[in-house]
């Protein structure tokens, strides 16, 4: 019951965090005179986004938790992380979107869990992992443009190699399930 | 989408045609491109079983052959027979047809052989999975489609580990 509480609180934590990337979107800036039409994908494209700019932060807070090759996993998953928040946010310029920015770290850290050693660490990665591959599969489902899903699905799949890293790093198999975070 | 049956819906569209005009013709037209786009989801699906069907009688033989550690062979062919029946389940009566899956040759001699070349088809099937989502019709297969494909790249994290090699 403790270990599920826990989960949750994290959950809430990312949604947050991810809430709180969205809310920075245009902050201060002028009213958009264009922008993309309803219906584009740049309203999802822009939450996913939202979301991977929490979740380099958070990997960075996961990483100094992390020793060894776990530590070693952790950055290059920051690293692939930056490169997918930028090709999602150059999808959102595509439609004439501005994407939402980061905000700082420490803004992000005050609503992440606190991480006392690695098992805190790994838990609150695969959360932050099976979150991210969900938020790609259903904008697999959403996205209205073949261009977008192709990149959504190539970043699902990396992100679905990230968690795998994740559980074998955790001690457990690479793939432990024969759906990732859905069913037929 | 076999001919008799898109000829039988163009029959009866038809005869509403005749009775309701304009209104059935439209009817007709939205039925047939529903076909067609059914037609070309099921042969997506049928190379994604053939696919997912090669990979579960790759596993299978490995542990017949002892070419990959048990328990994770068990692990991954329970795994590939889920996405054969979830992708069977999907197709429904609908004919899978004669799709063949690449005829990439499996390497039974050593565990390592059998892993490098089970990699490089699970790579490859995800590959396909990622062709196949930029382009299939049915919106409610997507998620559960993308579902399998995330499986199937983590397969290729876990033959990684049993080549000693990178995760990622």
């Amino acid at each position: 019951m403790r270990q599920v509480q826990a989960t949750l609180t994290r959950r809430g934590a990312l949604g947050g965090a991810a809430a709180l990337a969205l809310a920075s979107c245009g902050g201060g800036d002028p009213p958009p005179t264009g922008g993309p039409r309803a219906g584009s994908g740049a309203g999802l494209l822009s939450s996913i986004v939202a979301l991977e700019h929490a979740a380099i932060a958070a990997w960075a807070t996961i990483g100094e938790a992390l020793r060894g090759d776990a530590r070693r996993y952790a950055r290059i998953i920051r690293e692939r992380e930056i490169d997918n928040a930028g090709r999602v946010a150059e999808l959102v310029r595509k439609l004439g979107g501005t994407p939402p920015q980061s905000r700082p770290a420490a803004d992000y850290a005050r609503l992440f869990p606190r991480i006392g050693d690695e098992a805190d660490a790994l838990h609150f990665a695969r959360d932050l992992e099976e979150r991210l591959v969900r938020a790609y599969l259903e904008g697999l489902r959403l996205l209205p443009d073949s261009d977008q899903r192709r990149v959504t699905a190539e970043i699902a799949a990396d992100q679905a190699q990230d968690l795998a890293v994740v559980h074998v790093l955790a001690g457990g198999p690479a793939a432990p399930q024969p759906f990732v975070t859905g069913t037929l | 989408m076999p001919a008799g049956r898109r000829e039988v819906l163009r029959k009866a569209a038809g005869g509403l045609a005749l009775a309701g005009g304009a209104l059935a013709g439209a009817a007709l037209a939205d039925a047939d491109r529903a076909l067609a786009a059914h037609s070309a989801d099921a042969e997506q699906l049928a190379r994604l079983l053939a696919l997912e069907r090669r990979l579960a009688a790759a596993y299978e033989d490995a542990l017949a052959r002892d070419a990959i550690e048990p328990a994770l062979g068990k692990l991954l062919l329970d795994h590939e027979r889920e996405h054969v029946r979830g992708i069977e389940q999907a197709l429904g009566r609908r004919s899978p047809g004669q799709a063949q899956a690449p005829g990439q040759r499996l390497d039974f001699a050593s565990r390592r052989a059998f892993a490098r070349s089970a990699l490089e088809l699970e790579r490859r099937t995800v590959e396909t999975y990622r062709d196949v989502l930029t382009t299939f019709h049915n919106d409610r297969l997507l998620q559960p489609l993308g579902s399998i494909m995330a499986c199937g790249a983590q397969h290729e994290v876990a033959l990684r580990r049993v080549l000693g090699e990178d995760l990622l």
